[in-house]
């Protein structure tokens, strides 16, 4: 059947006549968007700054009380990224989660701009001349009517000569010393310490231990000065067969717990009974009874003890009889002989001297409650959230007439008082901390303020300018000239002094007065059948943490859930109510309830349900407001009486399964390897049995003993040879991808080894890598279609698998695999970072259509987001599952779902693209610092120097288990270590030629126990 | 097919020849060639290079150590202009300087933002500034002599013999 195409359709004329038209149309819309953008260069050039060119400053970190050192890379007047000071002596160039974080708490889009009074009810801007004068008129009013002696600061706890400069001013006005709060600090443990000691904070030195028994002290997960003590214990795992075993006393498995290679399961508040018992004071099968831990385990652990010097014994538990706890470990490790050698008074951390306690703040609150406080001041503490409900901080506030805060944040706290005055950011401004004795790190502004704030120092010189009395005592017109005037040298000392981030000296001493502290409040009558225990979450900390998205999008190392709260139950209790994952319970003490959906934990006790910390804010901005709930909620008055820490294990709880079901916001796909040997481990005596590599040399080998015929990276001979010259098959030039082409490229081999017996699952890799890589962050509500309103919420993203995480943290389970889930205290976990695995025979590369994806010559797999077009065919092809798509326009900042409002966007690092809606994208193996290293060494005429710059994930990593370079040079580090004996590729079986090789984790069984570990670790 | 239906099919030509030019812009295909915006102050690059015999890098200081070249700051044009002439351009630059507000040039050359040119790598490889930019010492007002487009980069990189892997300058 033939048909007229004249008679129906368009005749050829006249399409040819429709598509001029367009075609002009066209043209004309092609023009009209050619929008001028603007080149604004500066007035005057400011000094020692080339634009585009970074500039770094030395400066303290402040996000916890350890004042680790760190170097802010900033770049044309912005702090861009946080890293740590490879010179500082706490620290050495490591730096956790929560450090890096500091960046967004410096452009926290809900940070204030500038200071607020509360009028008509209400906090409305004001300007700084308006505040000061109201600061000025109030003091005078408490002075006047002989209130000043009553009137509280709260000052967040900090080492450096702030403590003392600010109690100065307090007295110049007649009012008492500060309360230096802290209230993550183990202050059980400082009490403990300075008795055992004469000092808060000895160092640990887990390196030259060999045998690490920890009493629920997790000193992994952020207790005590988390990055040094994370650098010596992986230091004593990488000492691999000769490692000291670590054996985890606590009702709790943390991420120190699951680090460890023995849980002792004890019942909360039993461990006083168990070190008694394990020093001889004690019968161990009294302790046995006590703790509900079988009398040979504890008979194991004697003997284990006994024989084994030097040990290292700490005690963090959190009970009311933590002191005691902590003195008896103290007296433990003298007898042993172990003070000295794995813990020195001599070395000792300064951070946690002289903190407030939480009983401390509790008399605060009754005070206030009292009416008896007239004039409350706050800075950097949130204590209306972070001190239990019990306390009634937050009713206090409203008794007391008039309430300053100095807070950046719209903190609980803060939105209840009368007065804002925002204090510059840490890294906005000058100041001091003592890390160690001796040691003054020094802390300097990196960059201009971002808002209309202004360095608490500088106002209460400003006010104490204004008034008579004090003027005379504050010649300096700010904290700057008065920091400098004070330091021994005087400005061309400091000078010299500020590159290097820290100098020799002491602050301005302090001492911290006592405070008044409330009487304990009895232990009310604790019923029910569980014992709750409430934690410091690893990446939120005690809550201040939740503002950040960084923070609230990493997943906690344990449980793998992000954006919200849980209540880990074992699997064992949660059958016996009737519980599943994800199952909302509600915690019932005698001090409130607080509900969580479930989490399925092997390692908790099944008389125990546990909750983490840092969640359930009722302000404190987008990130944090409404996400999860409060655990403190359920968390009575309960205080160590001998130090005024808080109790936060001494409830007695109901766990009611309340019928509703909450979404698990996590980024786990199984806890378990079901056989596929990603994460590996192998015993010490395997290790020690076939002797040293010469032996593996010699051909005796274990199996899966490291065995490299190609380079980690390479191209395979299958894929060499696909890509000839311009993809001619049958040429026999390979242009870039030869190794004697002029380009070089293929000299190069960019690999990464990551040491398993190193890692300890921290995930400060992962933070790392959303700061140098401009990760968007996806778990806000607003980052979700709003047309579906089941689909809403924090974490609504990741519930779809859409995080962006390039490096991801992988936590897996062996052993107590039962079917009934009973009880079984002996299982194991392993922790790896997944990444990109740069593939030399790629699976994501044939199946691009676009050839967005494909192999340089140096061995990256480059993802090319200009060409992608967002198939996800590479997604769906990779193994590793490492790939992720930009499912909306997070990079983009005319969208809802945009990840970096302002001013988070100041942030970014100019180096790498930000991704818009449709790309697909992962691990680069850091491709921009490649480039700079590459274009440094060409640019000063010399050959790169091996181990010259490595991967943001590797410069970050406290336990130095990454590293990064170039396997095809013998001289990088990495080459070494890719040929290790316990190397292994993950899914080698895929001959998928990966650049990123693993060593397997080395696991240190106790005498007698059975190992879980199969030799290889895989079971094909 | 009458005349009227003939024609109704311009609007959804029209409508797709719209996605095609919006495709074609977001891809950056678009060459820009020409480009001549009118700028703040019709500074005259041939006065400076040619009579004054004055150096790219005295006032684009930092071409030949960062990947940004530099823009002269309105301190850097002060230096000289304090003294001399003073016509109506130069007293827009001095108003500027007694404002303290920095000039608000247009831009010319633009690479998309997947782009990655290192200034300093090119000039140091003796990549003239006209390589890319034209006789710009001959340009009365600045325009785009090259389309900078992504074939014509790669043109160069590899007479000149220099790397031309994506992941150059994609990244």
């Amino acid at each position: 059947m033939s048909v007229d195409a004249g008679a129906i359709g368009v005749r050829r004329r006249e399409f040819l006549k429709i598509l001029g038209a367009s075609g002009a149309a066209t043209t004309l819309v092609g023009c009209s968007s050619g929008d001028v953008e603007k080149l604004i260069p500066y007035v005057v050039n400011p000094d020692q700054t080339v634009p585009g060119v970074s500039t770094y400053y030395a400066s303290t970190c402040r996000e916890c009380s350890a004042a680790c050192g760190i170097i802010v890379e900033t770049r044309d007047g912005r702090a861009i990224k946080i890293e740590g000071n490879p010179a500082h002596p706490v620290n050495q160039g490591a730096l956790c989660a929560r450090g890096q974080s500091a960046l967004q708490g410096l452009y926290n889009p809900d940070r204030y701009r500038g200071p607020m009074i509360r009028r008509d009810g209400t906090l409305t801007p004001a300007t700084w001349d308006e505040a000061l004068t109201l600061l000025s008129q109030k003091l005078g009013e408490v002075r006047s009517r002989g209130g000043a002696a009553s009137a509280v600061f709260v000052n967040q706890h900090e080492s450096g000569s702030f403590p003392a400069f600010l109690d100065e001013w307090l007295s110049a006005f007649g009012m008492p010393g500060h309360y230096s709060y802290e209230g993550e600090i183990d202050h059980a443990v400082v009490a403990a310490n300075r008795e055992s000691y004469g000092v808060a904070w000895p160092e640990l030195n887990f390196a030259a231990a060999r045998l690490i028994v920890s009493f629920g002290a997790d000193f992994l997960d952020g207790w005590g000065a988390s990055v040094p003590q994370q650098l010596s214990f992986a230091d004593a795992r990488a000492k691999l067969q000769d490692a000291p075993r670590v054996v985890y006393v606590g009702a709790r498995r943390s991420l120190t717990g699951l680090n460890a290679d023995e849980w002792v399961p004890a019942r909360p508040g039993s461990e006083l009974a168990i070190v008694n018992a394990l020093r001889g004071s004690g019968s161990l099968a009294s302790a046995a009874d006590t703790s509900g831990v079988p009398i040979g385990t504890l008979e194991r652990l004697a003997r284990d003890i006994a024989a084994t010097r030097p040990s290292l014994l700490v005690s963090g538990v959190s009970s009311s009889n933590a002191m005691d706890v902590a003195l008896a470990v103290n007296a433990f490790n003298a007898s042993l002989g172990n003070v000295g050698l794995t813990v020195v008074p001599a070395n000792a951390l300064r951070g946690f001297e002289n903190a407030a306690t939480p009983a401390d703040l509790r008399g605060v609150a009754e005070r206030m409650n009292a009416g008896s406080v007239p004039l409350l001041m706050v800075r950097g503490v949130n204590p209306s959230y972070s001190v239990p409900k019990s306390a009634r901080f937050a009713e206090g506030m409203a008794k007391v007439p008039f309430k300053v805060s100095f807070s950046c944040y719209p903190d609980e706290t803060t939105v209840l008082c009368d007065l804002v005055l925002p204090d510059h950011h840490s890294l906005e401004q000058w100041g001091d901390a003592e890390p160690m004795r001796g040691t003054l790190g020094l802390q300097q502004p990196t960059m201009d303020p971002v808002f209309n704030t202004r360095a608490t120092a500088d106002v209460l010189i400003a006010v104490a300018q204004k008034d008579p009395g004090a003027a005379a005592r504050y010649p300096a017109k700010d904290y700057r000239t008065w920091f400098i005037g004070r330091f021994p040298g005087g400005a061309d000392a400091l000078t010299a002094a500020l590159p290097q981030g820290f100098a020799s000296g002491a602050p301005l001493p302090y001492r911290a007065v006592s405070h008044q502290r409330s009487a304990a409040p009895a232990a009310p009558a604790e019923t029910g059948d569980f014992h709750f225990m409430v934690y410091p979450s690893p990446t939120l900390g005690d809550g201040r943490g939740a503002n950040k998205p960084w923070l609230q999008e990493l997943p906690d190392p344990v449980s793998k859930r992000c954006w919200q709260s849980w209540v880990e139950i074992h699997p064992e209790t949660a059958r016996r109510l009737g519980v599943e994952n994800g199952d909302v319970v509600q915690v019932e003490t005698s001090a409130g309830s607080v509900r969580g959906p479930a989490y399925l934990y092997l390692g908790i006790r099944p008389d125990t349900v546990a909750m983490p910390l840092g969640l359930g804010h009722t302000a404190y901005g987008r990130y944090a407001e409404g996400c999860g709930a409060n655990a403190l909620d359920a968390v009575g008055g309960v205080v160590d009486q001998g130090s005024g820490a808080m109790a936060f294990s001494s409830h007695r709880a109901r766990v009611t399964k309340t019928g509703t079901h909450d979404r698990v916001v996590t980024t786990e796909g199984s806890a378990r390897q079901h056989g596929r040997g990603i994460a590996q481990a192998m015993l010490a005596s395997e290790l020690a049995e076939h002797g040293d590599a010469h032996a593996a040399a010699a051909g005796h080998a274990f199996m899966g003993d490291a065995s490299h015929e190609f380079l980690p990276g390479l191209r395979s001979p299958v894929a060499n040879d696909a890509q000839g010259d311009l993809g001619n098959p049958a040429s026999k030039d390979k242009g870039m991808y030869d190794p004697t082409h002029w380009s070089g490229m293929a000299k190069r081999r960019w690999a990464m080894t990551i040491d398993l017996a190193r890692c300890t699952g921290c995930s400060a890799c992962v933070t790392a890598c959303y700061a140098e890589n401009n990760i968007p962050t996806v778990g806000a509500p607003w980052q979700v279609m709003s047309v579906m309103p089941d689909r809403t919420g924090f974490g609504a993203n990741l519930l779809r698998g859409r995080e962006m995480s390039w490096i991801r943290l992988e936590r897996y389970f062996e052993g107590a695999e039962h079917e009934d889930g009973h009880f079984d205290a002996h299982f194991e976990a392993r922790f790896l970072p997944m990444l990109c695995q740069h593939c030399g025979n790629a699976p994501c590369e044939p199946v691009c259509p676009v050839f967005a994806t494909y192999h340089a010559p140096d061995g990256l797999n480059v993802q090319v987001y200009n060409r992608c077009v967002g198939t996800r065919y590479c997604s769906n092809n990779c193994p590793y599952k490492v790939r992720y798509m930009n499912w909306f326009g997070y990079g983009e900042a005319d969208r809802k779902q945009y990840a970096f409002p302002e001013p988070l966007n100041w942030q970014l690092n100019p180096d790498v693209t930000v991704r818009g809606k449709g790309v697909m994208e992962k691990c680069s193996f850091c491709v921009q610092r490649i480039r700079e290293a590459e274009s440094r060494a060409t640019l000063e005429g010399r050959e790169m120097e091996p181990d010259e710059f490595t991967s943001a994930c590797a410069q970050a990593c406290p336990s130095r288990a990454i590293t990064f370079g170039d396997a095809a040079d013998e001289n990088w580090s990495v080459a070494k270590l890719a040929h290790d004996r316990r190397a292994y590729h993950v899914f080698a079986e895929l001959n998928t030629y990966t650049a990123v090789v693993y060593l397997k984790k080395v696991n240190h069984p106790g005498s007698g126990q059975q190992a879980i570990a199969p030799a290889t670790g895989t079971e094909h | 097919m009458t005349q009227r239906r003939q024609w109704a099919a311009v609007p959804g030509l029209l409508a797709l020849a719209a996605v095609a030019a919006m495709l074609s812009a977001y891809s950056g295909a678009s060459s820009p060639e020409g480009r001549q915006p009118a700028q703040p102050i019709a500074f005259p690059h041939p006065t400076h290079v040619k009579t004054l015999g004055m150096n790219c890098l005295y006032c684009h200081f930092s071409a030949n150590k960062s990947p940004d070249p530099g823009m002269p700051a309105v301190g850097t044009c002060m230096g000289c202009h304090t003294v001399g002439v003073q016509t109506p351009e130069i007293k827009k630059l001095a108003t500027y300087w007694t404002k303290k507000q920095p000039i608000p040039w247009a831009r010319i050359h633009k690479l998309p933002e997947y782009v990655r040119f290192p200034h300093m790598r090119h000039v140091n490889a003796g990549v003239t500034c006209q390589s890319c930019h034209g006789q710009v010492q001959d340009m009365k007002t600045v325009y785009q002599e090259n389309s900078l487009n992504m074939g014509w980069c790669i043109n160069c990189h590899i007479e000149r013999k220099a790397r031309y892997d994506c992941a150059n300058c994609h990244y």
